[in-house]
């Protein structure tokens, strides 16, 4: 065999290792774990149900406006995701046919994060709903009565 | 089905103030034409309770909740002033019960206040002669076309990188949810009708 030949099967040689997989030319597999902060969300409608594969949108602290990343809750309205070192006021929107809620969550260095407000129907109970539905029916049945008075009052003194 | 806060970009949501603005305008200087304004006024404030409460009743159907929208019978019973009262019941809606957003109320009340005219028109058009018919098409019809903005408005605001495909389809489920809602609603105003026709039939509304 000649240098020139060689050489030329050397570097084919070479070329057929570099081409092989990855998973090919390892003989062995290495995990190297670490614990990381991450957010998990529990999405759910007024009702209790929850958000079933709902769009999860999120943006980071530095940048409101550009999405940071994107990703779908499962069939129990979770969605964990890892946010990286920023901190400050980070925005997490999760959606579905035109429903919604916005979550804002507080990171900070070697800080719990902290859920500093989350928007979306309210947590009310009957009670208190019961007494909301009685005052505005007051105040209706105020307007209706005050209308009607004057209403007679007019008519009497004409 | 009401748009929360953050669902359509800003600009979304300034145009339905405007719009909705523009139609409260409209329904008050219709409503400035009639020969006894006031008289309306007793009717409208207890049926802006009924909507404002209507939106308790809520039924869960995957993937959300339906709950009455009463835009039909708004119309039907309140013809103009049922764009004022809507508007009313949707901000209390959405500063006491959370149902809506305050950004979006604009977009609601087209969402809301446009199907309710509907209603008045179907029901001042056929009413007279064919009352029962009215009725139902009214409730009906006012439910079909709040879906159908809806549908078209949350579409136009989606983020360009969610994913559209997902949100159609979630969308398509959500209408087909509703159409039992369209019939219930249309028979809630057939039956109201014939109970005042019954009962009180001064209460009833022109045709």
């Amino acid at each position: 065999m000649t240098r020139r030949s060689s050489v030329f099967a050397a570097l084919l040689l070479a070329a057929g290792v570099v081409a092989i997989p990855e998973a090919a030319r390892a003989h062995a597999a290495l995990i190297e774990a670490e614990t990381v902060q991450a957010i998990r969300l529990h999405a759910q409608y007024d009702t209790g149900e929850p958000m079933v594969e709902a769009q999860v949108i999120i943006y980071a602290a530095d940048s409101p406006t550009r999405v940071w990343g994107l990703g779908l809750t499962d069939a129990a309205g979770v969605y964990t995701f890892v946010p990286d070192d920023t901190e400050g006021r980070w925005t997490i929107q999760v959606r579905q046919a035109g429903h919604g809620a916005t979550a804002h969550v507080e990171l900070a260095q070697d800080a719990v994060p902290v859920l500093t407000a989350s928007a979306g129907a309210a947590g009310q109970g009957w009670p208190q709903r019961a007494l909301m539905v009685a005052l505005v029916a007051w105040g209706a049945l105020g307007t209706a009565l005050f209308v009607l008075r004057n209403r007679k009052r007019d008519n009497a003194s004409a | 089905m009401h748009l929360p806060d953050g669902i359509v970009p800003v600009e979304m949501a300034l145009a339905g103030y405007g719009l909705s603005a523009g139609l409260a305008a409209l329904a008050l200087s219709r409503i400035r034409t009639l020969p006894d304004p006031q008289a309306e006024v007793p009717r409208a404030a207890m049926l802006t309770t009924v909507f404002f409460a209507a939106s308790l009743v809520a039924v869960p159907v995957p993937p959300a909740s339906v709950h009455l929208m009463l835009a039909g019978l708004m119309g039907v019973m309140l013809g103009w002033f049922a764009v004022p009262a809507i508007l009313v019941g949707l901000f209390l809606q959405a500063a006491l019960f959370g149902h809506g957003g305050v950004t979006t109320l604009g977009l609601n009340g087209l969402i809301l206040g446009v199907p309710a005219l509907v209603a008045m028109g179907l029901w001042r058009l056929a009413g007279g002669r064919w009352p029962d018919l009215a009725a139902l098409g009214a409730g009906a019809g006012a439910v079909v076309v709040a879906l159908a903005l809806f549908f078209g408005i949350v579409l136009a605001g989606l983020p360009t990188e969610l994913d559209g495909a997902a949100e159609r389809a979630a969308l398509a489920v959500f209408v087909l949810a509703h159409l039992p809602l369209a019939m219930a609603e249309g028979v809630i105003v057939l039956v109201t009708l014939r109970v005042l026709r019954r009962v009180e039939p001064r209460l009833l509304p022109g045709v």
